[in-house]
C-alpha cells in the first residue's frame, strides 16, 4: 500500500484530502455521508468573533460547471461557538483547523488567541479572502502590507500552526503570500473564491442578494490550478490546494502544481461522497504507477531539477 | 439521510405540464415523513451542476418506492423526463427537511395546495386517513388539467375543492372555499404549499381560529442538506413579526408555521 501520509507544519494528515471551510458538515454533523476521520485533516466554516445574520437571499445560483454564491458567513454568537461547537469538533478522531475572521487587525488577533485557549484545534486558518464581506477577508488579502501586519499580530497569539487562506487575484498573489511567509505563516490555502456577477437580463438587476458574489466549483480548476503553481514558484510554505476539486484526477493535478494537500470544495454539496471516493481512487491509481508515496506527487509538474525558493524571513517589499 | 442510487421504475406524463417518476428507494421511502423531500442529481459530464429538489408525491403502501410529481421547468427536469427510464438509476439524496407536524388530537384538517404545490400534500393526506384523520382539500392553478393528485384526496374520502385561473372565479375562489368550510368544519390545522396569498388566507383564518398552520416553502438551493446556508428565506421569530432572522428552508423547513413566513 502507497504512503498516504502528510505533515503539514507538523499536523500529521494520514492522506492529503480535506475540505474547504465552509463547503462540508453544518450544524453540528461532520459525519452525515462518510465518517469525518477519512479525511486527513478537517477544516469548518470560518467563524468570527460576532454574531451576525449573514448576507440577504438570494444567496445560490447555478452556472455552467459551477456555483454563484454569496451566504457571508453567517454567524452564531461566540459563546455559543465556545459552548456548543468547539466540544463536538475537540471530540473528533480528525485534525482540526479552524478558520477565523475578523474586521480589524484587532479583531483578527483577539479571535486567533480565543480559538487559540480553546485547546481544541490543531491549527487555525486566516480568513484573508472572503469575497462576500464587506469588512475584513479581502482587505487584507489584496494588501501585502496589511497581510504582513496582520500575521505577525495573529502570529503572536498562538502557538499553533498558522494557515493564511488566500484570494486568486493574480496582479497581488505573490507579494502577498511572500509577505504572509515573512510574517511568520506557516502554509497557504488557495483558492478562495473569486468574486462574480449574474445580472438578470428581466429587470437588468445583479441576480444574487448580495449584488456581488463568488464563483466556485469546477469552472475555477485550471485558474487555481495555475495559481497554485505560482506559488510553488514564488514562496516555500506547504500549499493547501482548491478550487474545483472533484475527484482523484484533480487531487493529482492540484499536487503536481504543488499543492500537499487538496480540499473538496462546492463538489461536496452536489456529490457528498465525492472525497472518500477521490481517496480510494488516488490510491489505486498510485499502486497502478507503481508510486509508493504520495509526498512525491508534490510540485512534480516543475520537473525533478527544479528547486522551490529558500524560506523568507523579511518583507520582500518595504512596509 | 442519505445518497443513494435509486432504480426507476417509471417515469411518465402525469396530467398538464406534470411528470411522475417513480423509483425503488426502501430505506428512504421508509424514513419519510409528509413534507420533507429528495434532492435529484441528473448530470451529465457537462452539467447541470447542482441537484434539484422535490417534495415527494407519494409512497408506496410497502413503503419501498416513492414517487415525485415534476413540471417541466426548464434543463434539469427535461432531463429527468428523458434520462431516467425504467431500467436506469436515479441519483437521490433523503429525506431532507423538516416535514408538516400533524398533532395527535386532530380529528379534520385543511390542505391548501396550488399548482406544483399540491405534490406536497398527498403524503400527508395518507398519513392522516392512516389515522383516522378526514382531510378536506381546495386545489387550485393556472388550468384545470395542472391540477395534480385530484383522485389521491377524494379517495381518502374528504371534500375535494378544484378551482383553476381560467374558470370565473379564478384562484381567489379556493380561499372563499376555505373560508366558508370553515364556518361550518371545525378544522383543527391548516396544511398549505403553493402561493403567499394561499398563506396569507390560511394565517389569517388559523389565528381567528386559534389553530395551527402549516405552509412548505422553496427557495434556489445548492446542498440541501444544510451545509451551505445557501437557502434562506427571511422568517418572523415572533407571531408579531417584530423579531426576524433567516432560516435554511432546507433544514429547519421546508415546512414553517405560517406565522413564521406570512409577509416576512
Ligand atoms: C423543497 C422544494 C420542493 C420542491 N418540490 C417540487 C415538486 O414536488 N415538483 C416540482 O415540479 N417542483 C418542485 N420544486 C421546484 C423544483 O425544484 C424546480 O422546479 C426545479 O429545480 C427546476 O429545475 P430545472 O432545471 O428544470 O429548471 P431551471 O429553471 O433551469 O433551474 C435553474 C436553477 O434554479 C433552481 N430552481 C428553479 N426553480 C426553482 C424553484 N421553484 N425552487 C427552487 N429552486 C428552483 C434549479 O434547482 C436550478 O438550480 C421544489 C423546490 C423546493 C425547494
Ligand atoms: C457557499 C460557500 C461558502 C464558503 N464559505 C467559506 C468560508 O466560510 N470560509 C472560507 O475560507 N472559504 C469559504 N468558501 C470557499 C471554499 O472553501 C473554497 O475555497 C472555494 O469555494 C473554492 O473551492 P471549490 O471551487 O472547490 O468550492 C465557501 C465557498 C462556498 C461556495
Ligand atoms: S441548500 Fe445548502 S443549506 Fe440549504
Amino acid at each position: 500500500m502507497p504512503d498516504l501520509s502528510i505533515n503539514i507544519a507538523g499536523i500529521e494528515m494520514k492522506n492529503p484530502l480535506t475540505v474547504g471551510s465552509g463547503t462540508y458538515g453544518h450544524h453540528g454533523n461532520f459525519n452525515q455521508f462518510f465518517p469525518v476521520e477519512t479525511m486527513g485533516v478537517l477544516v469548518p466554516k470560518t467563524v468570527r468573533p460576532i454574531e451576525w445574520p449573514g448576507n440577504p437571499p438570494r444567496r445560490v445560483i447555478e452556472v455552467p460547471s459551477g456555483l454563484h454564491s454569496s451566504v457571508g458567513i453567517p454567524s452564531i454568537s461566540w459563546e455559543q461557538f465556545e459552548a456548543v461547537d468547539a466540544p463536538r469538533l475537540r471530540d473528533l478522531p480528525v485534525p482540526v483547523i479552524q478558520s477565523v475572521i475578523g474586521r480589524t487587525e484587532v479583531e483578527y488577533a483577539e479571535v486567533v488567541a480565543r480559538a487559540s485557549a480553546l485547546n481544541a484545534f490543531q491549527g487555525l486558518e486566516l480568513n484573508l479572502s472572503c469575497p462576500n464581506l464587506k469588512q475584513g477577508g479581502l482587505d487584507f488579502g489584496y494588501d501585502p502590507d496589511a497581510a504582513y501586519k496582520l500575521v505577525k499580530r495573529a502570529r503572536q497569539e498562538t502557538d499553533l500552526p498558522l494557515v493564511a487562506k488566500l484570494a486568486p487575484d493574480y496582479s497581488s498573489l505573490v507579494s502577498v503570500a511572500q509577505a504572509i511567509e515573512a510574517a511568520g505563516a506557516d502554509a497557504v490555502a488557495l483558492v478562495n473564491a473569486p468574486r462574480a456577477m449574474c445580472i438578470d437580463i428581466e429587470t437588468l438587476k445583479p441576480m444574487i442578494g448580495n449584488g456581488v458574489g463568488a464563483l466556485s466549483g469546477p469552472a475555477i480548476k485550471p485558474m487555481a490550478v495555475y495559481m497554485v503553481w505560482t506559488l510553488y514558484r514564488s514562496i516555500s510554505l506547504p500549499i493547501f490546494g482548491m478550487g474545483g476539486v472533484a475527484n482523484y484526477k484533480d487531487v493529482i493535478e492540484f499536487m503536481a502544481a504543488g499543492a500537499a494537500a487538496v480540499a473538496f470544495g462546492t463538489v461536496s454539496y452536489v456529490d457528498p461522497m465525492a472525497l472518500p471516493r477521490a481517496l480510494v481512487d488516488l490510491e489505486t491509481w498510485l499502486v497502478e504507477k507503481g508510486i509508493d508515496d504520495v509526498k512525491s506527487l508534490i510540485g512534480a509538474a516543475h520537473g525533478s531539477d527544479f528547486q522551490r525558493p529558500a524560506p523568507l524571513k523579511e518583507m520582500k517589499h518595504a512596509v | 439521510m442519505e445518497q443513494i442510487n435509486a432504480s426507476v421504475v417509471s417515469n411518465e406524463p402525469l396530467t398538464g405540464e406534470y411528470w411522475l417518476l417513480q423509483v425503488d428507494a426502501p430505506s428512504i421511502s421508509a424514513a419519510l415523513e409528509p413534507g420533507q423531500f429528495v434532492n435529484i442529481r441528473v448530470s451529465g459530464e457537462h452539467g447541470p451542476f447542482l441537484r434539484r429538489p422535490f417534495s415527494v408525491y407519494r409512497v408506496s403502501s410497502d413503503r419501498t418506492r416513492l414517487q415525485v410529481a415534476y413540471k417541466l421547468v426548464g434543463e434539469g427536469c427535461r432531463l429527468m423526463r428523458d434520462t431516467l427510464r425504467p431500467g436506469t438509476t436515479c441519483d437521490l439524496i433523503g429525506p431532507l427537511g423538516t416535514g408538516y407536524d400533524l398533532p395527535a388530537e386532530a380529528r379534520t384538517i385543511a390542505l391548501v395546495g396550488r399548482g406544483i404545490g399540491i405534490a406536497a400534500l398527498p403524503t400527508l393526506a395518507d398519513l392522516a386517513a392512516s389515522r383516522g384523520i378526514t382531510s378536506h382539500a381546495f386545489l387550485s392553478a393556472r388550468t384545470r388539467d395542472n391540477i395534480v393528485g385530484t383522485e389521491i384526496f377524494s379517495h381518502h374520502g374528504g371534500m375535494v375543492f378544484l378551482h383553476s385561473d381560467d374558470q370565473p372565479g379564478g384562484v381567489t375562489m379556493v380561499t372563499d372555499h376555505l373560508l366558508a368550510e370553515a364556518s361550518k368544519i371545525d378544522f383543527d390545522a391548516i396544511y398549505v404549499c403553493g402561493s403567499n396569498r394561499l398563506i396569507r388566507a390560511a394565517d389569517t383564518l388559523a389565528r381567528k381560529l386559534n389553530i395551527p398552520a402549516q405552509s412548505a416553502m422553496e427557495q434556489h438551493m445548492a446542498c440541501g442538506f444544510g451545509d451551505c446556508h445557501g437557502c434562506v428565506i427571511e422568517v418572523n421569530l415572533d407571531p408579531a413579526g417584530e423579531k426576524k432572522a433567516y432560516r435554511e428552508v432546507c433544514h429547519y423547513g421546508p415546512v414553517f408555521n405560517t406565522w413564521e413566513v406570512v409577509n416576512a
